[in-house]
This record gives C-alpha cells, sequence and structure tokens, in this order.
C-alpha cells in the first residue's frame, strides 16, 4: 500500500461505493414529496381544491388511521416501512466494497477489476498445466481466489504447480489485501484434444 | 474520482434509515397495542388543536389568515431546497485542465487533459492487450489528478498492464516537469461487466 495519502484516498474512493445512487433516490424523492407538500399547503390556503389530499385531510387521516385500518394491514404497512429503513441503514453503514483491488505501485493508484484478476490467474493456470481454454474456472471473492480445474482425461495432472502458478501469479500482484488461494481438481475430466 | 461528498451521503442515507424504521415500528405498534393506538390518535389530535390554535395568535387579512400558515408552506420549501442541494452535492469535479502555471506577468502555461489524453492513447494503440483507452482529469480540493482507464483484453496479466502504465506516467513525469497523481483503473470489457459475474474461465 502506499503511503502517499492522495494515492491513498484515490484507491479508497475507486474501491468503494460512494452511495450515489441511493442518495440521488432518496433525495429525489423527498424532493418530490416536499414539493407537494407545499403545493398542498398553498392551494389550502387559498381555499382551492387539492390536488390529493390537503394538509388537514392527511391529518385527519393519519389521526383515524390505527382505527379504520385492520391491525394486520397496520402491522404489514409497518414492517415495509421499517424494512426499507434497514435496507437504507444497511447501505449507509455498510462498507460498500466494491469488486475491485488495489495492486501494488510506486507512482500511481492502480485499482483492477476481479474479473480481470480470475481471467488472468485462469490463464496462467492453464498455461502452467497445458490445459484448453475452459478447463480452469477462477472465481475471485473477497478474501479468496478459488481455482477450478478440469483435466484432461488420462494426463496426469500436477496439482502442486498449478497451486504454484496461483499463488506466484497473486503474489506478483502484490494486492492491499491478502487473498487466500484453493485449487481444487474436478473429478470429471474432459476428453482430450 | 467524482468529488461526491460521501461522508455527507452517508450520514443523511442514516438518518433516513432511522427516521422510516421509527416510522415503521410506531405504524406496527398503533396497529398492534391498544395503548400505542391511543396514544397515536391522541398525539394526532394534539397536533391538529395546536396548529389551529398557532394560526389564531398571529393573524394576517384574508386570504393568508396567519403568519403559522406561511411557516407551513415554507417549511416543506425549504426541505424541497435541501433536498436539491444534496441532489446536486453527487459528482462532479471533471475538468479540462489537467495542470495551470502561473508565472506573473510572464504569462501561464495550461495543460490540457486533451494533450495527454492523446499522448496515452497514442502509446498504448499498440498494445495488444489493451482494448481501450480513456483519460480524463479530476479536480478537487487536494488537487487535480488524472484518471487513467484502460480495458483489458480477457485473460491479460493486471501485473504487466499497471507496469506498462507506470513506465508510461514515468516518461509523461518527466515530460511535464512534475509528476501528477493519477488513477489506473483496470477493467474488462463492457460486456462481461454487465453480466456481474467475478468468474472466468
Amino acid at each position: 500500500m502506499s503511503k502517499d495519502p492522495m494515492i491513498r484516498r484515490l484507491v479508497r474512493r475507486e474501491t468503494h461505493s460512494s452511495r450515489a445512487i441511493p442518495s440521488l433516490v432518496a433525495a429525489s424523492v423527498l424532493l418530490v414529496a416536499f414539493l407537494w407538500l407545499a403545493l398542498e399547503s398553498v392551494l389550502w390556503m387559498l381555499k382551492d381544491q387539492p390536488l390529493l389530499a390537503s394538509p388537514a385531510q392527511i391529518l385527519r387521516w393519519l389521526e383515524g388511521l390505527p382505527k379504520t385500518t385492520i391491525p394486520a394491514g397496520m402491522a404489514a404497512a409497518g414492517a415495509g416501512l421499517a424494512l426499507i429503513g434497514l435496507l437504507i441503514l444497511g447501505l449507509a453503514l455498510g462498507r460498500g466494497r466494491r469488486h475491485r483491488r488495489a495492486l501494488e505501485s510506486d507512482r500511481a493508484a492502480v485499482v483492477i477489476d476481479d474479473d480481470v484478476i480470475a481471467a488472468a490467474v485462469s490463464g496462467r493456470v492453464r498455461l502452467a498445466a497445458g490445459l484448453a481454454p475452459g478447463q480452469a474456472t477462477t472465481t475471485v471473492g473477497g478474501r479468496s481466489v478459488r481455482v477450478q480445474v478440469r483435466p484432461t482425461s488420462g494426463r496426469r495432472l500436477e496439482v502442486e504447480s498449478v497451486r504454484k502458478a496461483v499463488d506466484g501469479e497473486l503474489a506478483a500482484y502484490g494486492l492491499d489485501r491478502p487473498m487466500m488461494s484453493g485449487v481444487q481438481v474436478l473429478k470429471e475430466g474432459v476428453v482430450g484434444q | 474520482m467524482r468529488n461526491t461528498n460521501r461522508a455527507l451521503n452517508r450520514l443523511l442515507l442514516t438518518f433516513l434509515g432511522i427516521v422510516l424504521l421509527g416510522a415503521g415500528a410506531a405504524v406496527i405498534a398503533a396497529g398492534t397495542l391498544p395503548w400505542a393506538a391511543e396514544l397515536w390518535t391522541n398525539t394526532a389530535q394534539g397536533i391538529r388543536e395546536q396548529a389551529r390554535g398557532l394560526v389564531a395568535t398571529a393573524p394576517l387579512p384574508e386570504p393568508i389568515r396567519g403568519w403559522w400558515l406561511l411557516a407551513g408552506i415554507a417549511v416543506p420549501l425549504l426541505g424541497a431546497g435541501l433536498s436539491a442541494a444534496w441532489l446536486a452535492s453527487q459528482g462532479g469535479g471533471k475538468t479540462p485542465r489537467l495542470a495551470e502555471q502561473s508565472e506573473g506577468s510572464a504569462g501561464r502555461t495550461v495543460i490540457d487533459a486533451g494533450l495527454v489524453s492523446t499522448a496515452v492513447r497514442e502509446a498504448l494503440s499498440g498494445n495488444a492487450e489493451v482494448l481501450s483507452t480513456s483519460v480524463s482529469a479530476w479536480e478537487s480540493r487536494r488537487g487535480t489528478a488524472l484518471h487513467i482507464r484502460l480495458e483489458a483484453r480477457k485473460g491479460a496479466s493486471p501485473k504487466e498492464l499497471a507496469d506498462t502504465v507506470e513506465q508510461l506516467l514515468g516518461k509523461m513525469d518527466a515530460w511535464l516537469g512534475h509528476p501528477i497523481p493519477a488513477l489506473v483503473r483496470i477493467t474488462s470489457g463492457t460486456r462481461t461487466q454487465l453480466s456481474g459475474s467475478r468468474r472466468a474461465r
């Protein structure tokens, strides 16, 4: 990880979500709701017809809500509201990590998508074990890299060499978070070409 | 790279989440507990009566009737204004100017982001591992930074690409005279991005 605070900041901002989309949605909904309330208030003050409901009607409706609605309906509506609230809280307080990670670099903040790493590891494994495209599948998770190898039937697969290739490739990247690697060799092979 | 105020987004979303959670809990309680339903009705009644009383305290001639009614319009308008400000605080910061140096009366030197963009594109055009390049400059309080985005061919080694770009940046530092903070983002093709999977064969 770079020592330069500017580079560190660039990496941090690129690998974590800014929550811009939930914020845009929330702000838009709030904006519309507030504008509607203001408009209704003006219409009510001028004793004009309300668009949907006047402020007085809204208050009266709220007041009678427990009496006019069945308990199950109230509970369901409340659960829905609370669920949306929880979802927003989760978005706000969660880590918001994106599927990217930083690569060691002296000069710049280098951030790579996880699927680029997956494709590169698959390619490296194929090269090390002499496999055809499609025989090695790599999944990059938060802290782990899992490689699934489908061997060619009738040919011995050197698991150690595959493991070494994966670890060597990952070590070369110098990723900011340590990654666990795992190699799984499937029982069924493919017919050799 | 955008100048979105992330702390503000988190704070406001947290606040909104707590408010919605509280409202949901109140509605559930009012629907299932008799004493909560009574409390709910009494509170709403109290608010209505208080509002009626307030309108009479600061009267105005027709058709406005009262200062508090004006306040009742001003509060939602204020809320709308704050929401619009929140909306406007998202993103921003892209600049066509990468660097600028003023030498008093001797003049000013401005480096366009387009110059660096063309240079990077030209330098990487022969690289078979790079499908496309985009370069932009972003401004923040901490200074201007360069954003280089590479679309890598499937299976390309990210380390090699990063080294290539690093060398390129080294040359550019020598060319421009002083290093510019840079963010290099290596992505896969757009098609794989859309599928949302981090798996690769």
